[in-house]
């Protein structure tokens, strides 16, 4: 059975793109479109991974990752946070959330998110 | 190319990018996310070392002057590392004390070190351990779990 992604994503066209580098590689994607959703499906319904956008109506990433790292049930989920805000401060920000890995979403990301998700041993 | 040494034995992998509009930045991030990986750094420090050399790399093309950024292995003993490093001409006439905390101040604790060496030109070096990045990792796990 294939393993299973879980995106929180608020852009459409961005997930959708997303979504495909994910299927590309084997993975069966579930999107939700703001932390409180990806939240509760990642509680009700654990993933293999979580791919997580910083900014997020409601809540953003950060917050959504520290929520996911307190809670015994997501803890040990995988999160790499695919971003825009790639600055110093938001890396290290994400990082300390709890973050397995904070990619900028540019020409290269879906390169990294994929040798990513090998050495996390998801592929 | 100019030799940008160190302080630090260089090793393999040895790798520099050209710096000279903002699509190299995206070069920058994605090479030192490759030297990262031939040596062994994890993802989470490889964000962190592509965070610091973009941050660099900006820097250079805010200067208006194109410029070699510089990614090596570097060994101390056992300690392996990646070193990231560029000419800083447009430092010369700076104090090397004010240069160090301004780039303190922008990189936080993006790497370990963070050094100005010469003044012909000047030379700004950064460079992550993979034995403190290691020590590093568990200490953010630690903190998340007791909600530091």
């Amino acid at each position: 059975m294939a393993l299973e992604a879980l995106l929180i994503e608020d852009s459409k066209t961005q997930a959708a793109q997303i979504k495909d580098t994910l299927e590309s590689v084997g993975l069966q994607v579930r999107v939700a479109f703001d932390g409180p959703d990806g939240l509760r499906e990642a509680v009700e319904n654990p993933p293999s991974l979580i791919v997580l956008d910083v900014k997020l109506p409601t809540m953003d990433g950060f917050q959504v990752c520290r929520r996911l790292k307190r809670n015994p049930a997501t803890q040990d989920i995988p999160v790499i946070m695919l971003t825009e805000k790639a600055d110093p401060k938001a890396t290290m920000s994400g990082l300390r959330a709890g973050a397995d890995d904070y990619i900028p979403k540019d020409i290269f990301a879906a390169e990294h998110l994929i040798n990513t998700l090998q050495e996390l041993g998801i592929l | 190319m100019a030799q940008t040494t160190g302080p630090y034995f260089m090793q393999p992998p040895v790798m520099s990018v050209r710096v000279e509009d903002s699509m190299d930045i995206m070069i920058v991030r994605d090479t030192v996310r490759r030297a990262g990986s031939l040596l062994g750094f994890s993802p989470a420090n490889r964000a962190q070392l592509a965070s610091a050399a973009a941050s660099l790399a900006e820097l250079v093309l805010k200067t208006g002057e194109p410029q070699e950024l510089n990614l090596n292995g570097v060994r101390q003993g056992e300690k392996v590392g990646l070193q990231i490093s560029s000419e800083a001409a447009w430092l010369a006439n700076v104090a090397t004390s004010n240069v160090l905390i301004a780039l303190r101040s922008k990189l936080g604790d993006l790497v370990d070190e963070i050094l100005v060496e010469g003044d012909n030109p000047p030379v700004i070096f950064m460079v992550m351990w993979l034995s403190d990045a290691a020590r590093r990792d568990a200490q953010r796990l630690d903190e998340d779990e007791n909600g530091g």
